[in-house]
């Protein structure tokens, strides 16, 4: 049964997928919060140019050695922007802006004038073959396994146990960095052990998903399931469950429209993303509307009640406290100012006396716990 | 129903239920102000008291969600170019590639119209603003290399430059050196004393009954506004700061 | 051989092409650095995929007018699809950005495999757009992309002060009466056509080095807006001709990457010896400063200090001494001044940091120092 599950070209590929999204969406929370998502993107690109080194130098295009690279790649990427924004010759955003794309063309260049003949193909870089990851092969207690699996399981662990391991750590890292410094947690390193491990990630997902293509796995369904609760557990779970989706999602409906499969998983993170934007319960774009509506007339039913109080007992009250003030001096709408009226009048806020509006009781005990005083007018 | 007539032209600003809210608090409530003419008045309060939110709703800035405002009667549309505003030093990016007095001549902008560039009329009015906050020599130095107190003279200035009836400045000595402060200060007392209004977001109260003749005491509402020898009273300190009252010169004979 | 590639109508169509584009980038680029929207160009940047195949899909070939056109309408579809979600979550700018950026892009991917599979021979030209293909740019675009740098550097001339204005303050140039939303779209919309129209050169994912590395070299140079815009378009466009040349000369490169590379280099050399700002200048500046601090200061320092501390055997910790003079002097001055005998080094526990104390004779000089200034 193992062996016919390793064989299944298909299976192989879902499997793959689903690593990438795994191991991605374990780190990319924390990316996430930590506002480090362009920091992602450059690192995404720039490994390119560890790749192609570290073939230059070993010929290799897959395991520990390339895992290595990448970890370096990462930290150059990260140790140049940060050190180019330091100078103060160059604001942050344009450091990163400069640092990635000068590795990534460096790394093209190289691949195009010293690798045309191996399986790095410039494209390949950009949109990965996920198709082809069972074509390399490691055999394991004799089965074999697509390269990119075996790498990717590993990769998964290691982020597994990163993150369980250093969960407070980087949980308070990532909320206050001044106070885990105070405690010597030293933010510092856990900010480079979270990059590095990125960079890992991104190269052992390359051969699948190629190098942009990952920035969706690793930073959509985090920011997705961070729409959806406010609970860091409960963030991660979600993350990787929505990556695991989008992968079946996604290899079901490339196969049906015949389009690249990572690429069609990759969308799927952002379908995800969209239908939460609109449709999460109380956060979501849909919920907001509904409760903006309700919230607005109470919001103005409140506005009236201080107003009434504030004016109450003065000489300008006659003036004040009529439906006509709201119009001339609040600037509502005619239908606004009757709606909240209205709306007062029904929650037995004011009575209405000719054309002079007052409070009741209710309505006077609505307004001290709207001023946050009792008894004092204000003079 | 709006008026197209002058609402309150005898006030410098007035301003009426004003109420301004992000999400569900509010920033400021129901805002009832009037500042008259020809007064040096400070805008005091504890910090979050939505100092800085009144002076951006008054100019159209921020957006609020009831109440109006008027200048000398006007509303803020027919005002613009009237009113000298020094927004916070911190709000601009100083590394901009520019001089002192091209920000200087910023205030000239809208006077030239849409396409014209600032000729040598412009220029020389830009240069006599520098001058009053003595910053003639700075002219023509990158506002990076200025310090904070230069900076915000060079602000000041591209206020001056407008010639406006009504200045609005929000913080204008937070961080600076006191000379920088006796300088300004003094030119504003001088503009004071001209019939200009002078309004101020002032984050330093031992200084108000120095500096200042008109005062307004804000904390979300309105505490109290009226001439500083009346308004500056231990009351009133305590009912807009409250427990944050620490070390504030008292009136005489009051205990805080 | 320089000779005979100029004299082919290709070559000088594909390098007046690039020298445009470049420039175009290079202009809107400073705009874009200085308004910190960097990474929002490479949103863009990678958002326009999905609208290059769209183009194609709908033009039926590679007809530039409709890939331009479909690119800005993703384009714009990304720059409202970030702003609704950083307006509406709990989501940062750099996480919207990210979102964006990557899903759009995987959507261009979908696409692209899509037009290649049904597309025939001339969908080849679509992975261009990904790194760039200078070669391709025909005579007929140079019309289409004439047009646009005319039409952008129109506005920005004719709206120069009121960009500039935006772009520096934009609370005050809002309560001046400026219609400042219209000016910043105005100006997000050009940083948009300059990065659609720039794609030819480097392509989808390096756009954004083109945006922002001649604006990042221009600003080392000089402090006044206009000059740094027209250098970054200068050097925009010296990166692309430089870019497209070399890669039209050798086999199978690329131009996006060359392109970078060139403007990547122009930015290191301007970091470095920029007058004023550059690191060689910073450093010969602080070498000048330290050598400006005579012995007579750091003595009458030191002879301050033992005056403060009523001891005038007070141990001075060497940082203080440099905070003080506001430059740290050379560690060899100290020690050519304890050869001389003026001071000696003790310690002073429990700081490890060197301390220095005067010796009689070094109290002698400083007095000496004091009287003479006096």
């Amino acid at each position: 049964m193992i062996a016919a599950f390793f064989d299944s070209i298909p299976a192989m590929i879902l499997l793959t997928g689903i690593l990438v999204g795994a191991s991605g969406a374990l780190l990319g929370s924390f990316l996430v919060l930590r506002g480090n998502a362009m920091l992602t993107d450059a690192i995404s690109h720039s490994i390119v140019f560890g790749i192609i080194i570290v073939w230059l130098l070993t010929r290799q295009l897959s395991g520990p050695v390339q895992l290595i690279g990448a970890a370096a790649t990462g930290v150059l990427t990260v140790v140049l922007t940060e050190a180019l924004a330091r100078s103060r010759l160059v604001k942050m955003d344009a450091a990163i802006g400069l640092v990635f794309p000068a590795l990534f063309a460096m790394g093209v260049i190289l691949i195009s004038l010293y690798a045309r003949d191996v399986h790095i193909h410039v494209d390949t870089v950009l949109l990965g073959e996920i198709g082809f990851v069972w074509l390399n092969t490691v055999t394991i207690w004799g089965q074999p396994v697509p390269v990119a699996v075996a790498t990717l399981t590993a990769v998964l662990v290691i982020n597994l146990g990163f993150v369980l391991g250093l969960w407070k750590e980087l949980k308070l890292a990532s909320f206050d960095p001044g106070l885990a410094a105070a405690l010597g947690f030293a933010p510092a390193v856990l900010h480079y052990a979270l990059l590095t491990l990125t960079s890992m990630t991104a190269v052992a997902a390359f051969d699948a998903v190629g190098a942009i293509l990952f920035i969706a796995f690793v930073i959509v369904p985090p920011a997705t399931a961070y729409l959806l609760t406010r609970r860091l557990w409960l963030m991660l779970v979600l993350s990787v469950a929505l990556s695991i989706a989008a992968c079946v999602a996604g290899y079901v409906l490339a196969r049906v429209w015949d389009v690249s499969i990572a690429g069609m998983m990759a969308s799927m993170t952002g379908l995800w993303f969209a239908t939460a934007l609109l449709f999460a319960p109380d956060r979501g774009l849909v919920a907001q509307a509904l409760q903006r509506r309700a919230q607005a007339l109470d919001h103005d039913c409140r506005a009236l009640v201080a107003h009434l109080f504030t004016h109450q007992g003065t000489p300008e009250m006659a003036e004040e406290n009529t439906q006509r003030a709201l119009v001339d001096h609040l600037g509502w709408s005619r239908p606004r100012a009757r709606a909240a009226i209205l709306r007062a009048h029904d929650r037995a806020f004011i009575e209405r006396q000719g054309g002079l509006l007052s409070l009741r009781d209710k309505g006077v005990a609505e307004a001290e716990l709207i001023f946050g005083t009792k008894g004092t007018n204000r003079g | 129903m709006r008026d197209d007539t002058l609402h309150e032209p005898g006030q410098a600003l007035h301003v009426e239920d004003l109420t301004v809210s992000y999400g569900t608090a509010p920033a400021l409530w129901d805002i009832d102000l009037d500042i008259p003419p020809g007064v040096m008045c400070a805008i005091v309060g504890p910090n979050g008291a939505g100092k800085s939110t009144l002076i951006k709703a008054t100019l159209g800035l921020v957006r609020p969600v009831a109440g109006h405002v008027r200048f000398l009667g006007h509303e803020i549309g027919a005002m613009r170019g009237r009113i000298g505003y020094v927004p916070q030093r911190h709000s601009v990016d100083w590394d901009f590639p520019t001089t002192a007095r091209d920000v200087v001549e910023m205030g000239l902008y809208r006077s030239l119209g849409w396409f014209r560039r600032p000729g040598r009329d412009a220029r020389a009015r830009a240069m006599d603003a520098l001058a009053e906050l003595g910053m003639q020599d700075y002219a023509d130095r990158q506002i990076s290399q200025l310090s904070g107190g230069q900076q915000q003279r060079v602000f000041l200035a591209r206020a001056l430059v407008q010639d406006a009836p009504i200045l609005i400045l929000d913080e204008p000595l937070a961080g600076v050196d006191a000379s920088t402060e006796a300088i300004i200060i003094d030119l504003l007392k001088r503009l004071r004393d001209a019939g200009r209004t002078v309004i101020v977001v002032h984050h330093d109260l031992t200084t108000v009954q120095s500096y200042f003749d008109w005062m307004v005491m804000l904390n979300v509402r309105i505490i109290a506004q009226g001439p500083v020898r009346d308004v500056y009273t231990p009351e009133n300190l305590r009912a807009a700061y409250g427990r944050q009252l620490a070390m504030i010169a008292v009136p005489e004979g009051g205990a805080v | 051989m320089l000779a005979d590639l100029m004299a082919s109508q290709i070559v000088r169509t594909v390098l007046v092409g690039a020298a445009m584009l470049g420039a175009i980038s290079g202009m809107l680029g400073a705009f874009a650095v200085l308004r910190r929207q960097s990474l929002l160009g490479d949103a863009l940047a990678h958002a326009a995929l999905p609208g290059v195949c769209l183009g194609f899909l709908v033009a039926g070939a590679r007809d530039l007018g409709s890939i331009l056109a479909g690119a800005f309408l993703t384009g714009a579809l990304a720059a409202l699809a970030m702003m609704l979600i950083t307006r509406t979550t709990r989501l940062k700018t750099d996480a919207a950005l990210g979102i964006v950026l990557s899903v759009f892009f995987a959507v261009g991917v979908v696409l692209l495999t899509h037009v290649q599979a049904t597309g025939g021979a001339a969908s080849a030209g679509l992975a261009s757009f990904l790194f760039g293909q200078a070669a391709a740019i025909l005579a007929s675009d140079l019309w289409i992309m004439g047009g646009i740098g005319l039409v952008v550097l129109g506005l920005v001339l004719a709206l120069w002060k009121e960009f500039k204005l935006v772009s520096f303050d934009a609370d005050f140039a809002r309560a001046q009466g400026f219609p400042v939303t219209m000016l910043e779209a105005m100006l997000t919309i050009m940083v948009a056509l300059a990065i659609v129209v720039g794609l030819q050169l480097v392509g989808v994912v390096l756009m954004v080095a083109l945006l922002i590395a001649p604006a990042a070299a221009a600003r080392q140079w000089t402090n006044r807006l206009g000059m740094m815009v027209a250098l970054s378009a200068l050097i925009g466009a010296g990166s692309g001709a430089a870019g497209a040349l070399i890669s039209a000369t050798t086999r199978g490169l690329a131009t996006g990457p060359v392109v970078v590379l060139v403007a990547t280099a122009a930015v290191l050399v301007s970091l470095a010896l920029a007058p004023g700002r550059g690191l060689v200048w910073q450093a010969l500046s602080a070498r000048r400063a330290r050598a400006r601090i005579s012995d007579g200061r750091i003595l009458a320092a030191m002879q301050e200090l033992a005056e403060a501390h009523d001891d005038p055997r007070y141990p001075a910790e060497q940082g203080m001494l440099g905070a003080a003079l506001g430059k740290a002097p050379a560690p060899g001055q100290f020690d050519a001044l304890e050869r001389r005998g003026l001071i000696r080094a003790v310690t002073h526990a429990p700081e490890p940091t060197p301390h220095w104390q005067l010796t009689e004779a070094g109290q002698r000089a400083a007095r000496s120092e004091e009287d003479d200034k006096t």
